[in-house]
């Protein structure tokens, strides 16, 4: 007559469970969609307003100013500053002052009073155009003047050359380096945050709604624990992958190739350490589920959690290099810290090594003392449990 | 064969269930009756091992019971609970197939259990759209759903119409023919209907145990006798017989030396007689007389 026999991957139709409740989620749906238009979106405007290769026109009265224009265009600091100068030609003085008060130029250069040139603009001229044209008239104008005076301009200049170079060079790109860790470090805690909220929500759901008694009856305690943690996990790391894939691949497509290469390890490192951090605290968050016995507990059962998210979170952004550095290796608190240093600076291998062996440990150690918390904690109903009940429970 | 062997279970300084033993026998259904915090709960729950016992052990077939044999049992626990927003019919699935069932035969079940209880329409509906009655026979099927090896029902019946109840009964006899089945209630006539074994408990302690057709055979032979027109007060001067009640032309007597065939008899000759018919005591009586 009785046929059954207890499934053995249990935990795997838990987590099926976990997922599919999930995907079927208009919010759940709207908010990855939500986050991954984001993303895309902020990469896309960072490099249109970052005014790479941007085009100067300039108004030009005469053809020897023309040909300084094109002169600063082929010139050095145009080719640093990605930046590119037109000469527009226009009659006169006047008409390049229309020119530019109908901002049809963004500066004019006209021959000044004195013999020379004169740089004019509407409010203010741009650094990079003042530099490069200066450059490019007074290089012009030697050359002429020494070929009149039947001078060697090469001869002169010989040896006035300088060029500067640092011991310690700070990578390329800063800014957007520093970009990119800011938004690996909050989308860190908002995924832990929402799927650690998840995991805890569905605990204590269940608790509530006391489907957990049939439950126990029917598959492992652990075996439930196991379902959630896996299904959670795949969700958050889908979605964070989700997001990182939209982001590079806005990149790509407006042409950042170069800066992705730059960054691509510190992303995999990213990966690695979410998933790595979030099995780590997952078993947290379903214990402290387990703790309250309506869902109304769940703030305050899982204020500690949250508190070990935010803590490291200020000490970086509050404290210096050293405490960075420090907090970076501290287990757990490196899965947000240590990508955030990977993406801006060069970490020596030894410190990565800390980062993931001491997580890999804490996250063992971690899942170990939940799982027996959680078999003890589960079916008390009722009423809401401390932590230290909890650990007193799971030292019987 | 569920052996519960002097089970106790203390919560704090309260002894919630003291040393109680009885068995659950295949094949026939065991009533739980008990007053309210009598330990009933606690017992069903010590069995499932959703609790622990403090003292005592609970075997199968002679052996330790197992974690393994524990869930092939059928649960239906005092609290009821299954998902409140998930569609009856996946969650039916979805204790199936947590119970090792394919997908194909955890949906052909459910199936077969949704048409038993005339809810095949609403299979797609999710469960707090549906009748607390209907709730009920989902949170039944659920126990049912991996064709278990015993059944531990708490309270499967409170709340129901008579006639959920009869659906129910009918799905029991079917399902759980051959198995060990215990269920409380405080139904009392219903149990009397259903039941071939009864435990008794009061305040924690075992107080009767045993065949309900013992427990009621427990008292005296007790019969009941209506003269037609006359009064039933001469058999207060009958040998061999205590009258436990008179009214009018009935009495209500315990046999004590004489027979049926003697009652029978001296009624005829005090009169016609309406009816002489054996008094099966009802559990009701039996109930109060023992947590006393």
């Amino acid at each position: 007559m009785s046929t059954s026999t207890p499934a053995r991957g249990a935990w795997r139709l838990v987590a099926e469970r976990e997922i599919t409740t999930r995907v079927r989620e208009k919010a759940f749906l709207i908010g990855v969609a939500v986050t991954v238009v984001l993303v895309a979106g902020a990469v896309v405007a960072a490099s249109l307003l970052s005014g790479r290769s941007s085009t100067e026109d300039i108004a030009v009265v005469g053809p020897e100013a023309a040909a300084i224009v094109q002169s600063a265009d082929d010139g050095p600091i145009a080719q640093g500053g990605d930046t590119s100068f037109e000469a527009v030609e226009v009659a006169s003085l006047t008409e390049a002052e229309r020119a530019l008060q109908d901002e049809r130029v963004d500066a004019a250069l006209v021959p000044g009073d004195d013999g020379g040139f004169r740089i004019i603009g509407l409010s203010s001229v741009d650094s990079t155009t003042e530099q490069a044209l200066t450059a490019a008239v007074s290089q012009t104008v030697l050359q002429a003047n020494a070929a009149a005076q039947d001078v060697d301009l090469d001869a002169l200049s010989a040896g006035t050359t300088t060029t500067t170079s640092v011991l310690e060079k700070s990578p390329e790109n800063e800014g957007a380096r520093t970009a990119v860790a800011t938004v690996m470090v909050i989308l860190f805690l908002l995924t832990v945050m929402i799927f650690g909220l998840q995991i805890a929500q569905s605990v204590t759901q269940e608790k509530e709604s006391r489907v957990v008694e049939i439950l126990a009856a029917a598959v492992p305690i652990r075996a439930l624990l196991w379902g959630k943690i896996a299904g959670n996990t795949v969700l958050a790391l889908g979605q964070v992958v989700l997001v990182v894939v939209a982001g590079v691949g806005a990149a790509l497509a407006v042409g950042e190739l170069p800066f992705v290469r730059d960054v691509g390890w510190s992303l995999v490192w990213f990966l690695v350490l979410f998933l790595l951090g979030f099995v780590a605290m997952a078993t947290l968050w379903a214990v402290a589920g387990s703790l309250a016995s309506r869902v109304q507990d769940i703030n305050s059962t899982t204020l500690p959690i949250q508190g070990l998210l935010f803590v490291p979170y200020f000490a970086v952004f509050a404290g210096n290099d050293s405490l960075t550095e420090v907090v970076s290796m501290v287990p757990i608190a490196a899965t947000m810290v240590m990508p955030m240093r990977l993406a801006t600076e060069t970490v020596p291998a030894w410190q990565l090594g800390v980062a993931i062996g001491g997580t890999i440990l804490a996250a063992v150690l971690l899942v170990r003392l939940g799982v027996r918390i959680y078999e003890r904690s589960l079916l008390r109903t009722g009423t809401k449990l401390g932590y230290r009940e909890a650990l007193s429970l799971a030292a019987d | 064969m569920i052996d519960v062997r002097n089970l106790s279970r203390q919560f704090g300084d309260h002894l919630a269930v003291d040393d109680v033993s009885f068995s659950v026998r295949p094949g026939r259904m065991t009533g739980f009756v008990g007053a309210n915090g009598a330990g009933k709960t606690t017992t069903m729950r010590m069995i499932m091992g959703v609790l622990a016992p403090t003292a005592g052990e609970v075997r199968w077939n002679g052996e330790p019971i197992t974690a393994d044999t524990r869930r092939t049992f059928g649960y239906m626990p005092e609290e009821r609970g299954l998902y409140p927003r998930m569609k009856i019919r996946d969650q039916l699935v979805y204790f199936a197939r947590l119970h090792g069932f394919s997908r194909t035969d955890a949906s052909s079940r459910a199936d077969d259990l949704l048409e038993h209880f005339g809810l095949v329409d609403r299979a797609d509906d999710l469960l707090d759209e549906l009748s607390l009655g209907n709730q009920q026979r989902i949170q039944i099927a659920a126990a049912l759903i991996h064709r278990p090896s015993a059944l531990v029902l708490d309270e499967p019946f409170s709340g129901l119409d008579p006639l959920a109840v009869d659906a129910m009964v009918d799905l029991l006899r079917r399902e759980a023919k051959d198995l060990p089945l215990l269920f409380s209630s405080h139904q009392l006539d219903l149990v009397e209907r259903l039941c071939d074994d009864l435990v008794i408990l009061s305040g924690g302690r075992l107080v009767a145990y045993g065949p309900v057709d013992e427990l009621r055979g427990q008292g005296a032979e007790r019969y009941r006798v209506v003269m037609d027109g006359s009064d039933a007060a001469w058999l207060r001067d009958v040998r061999g017989l205590e009258v436990r009640d008179v009214d009018g032309a009935t009495a209500l007597v315990d046999l004590d030396g004489i027979s049926p065939t003697d009652l029978t008899r001296a009624a005829l000759d005090h009169g016609p007689v309406v009816e002489v018919s054996r008094a099966r005591q009802p559990l009701s009586e039996i109930f109060r007389e023992v947590i006393r």
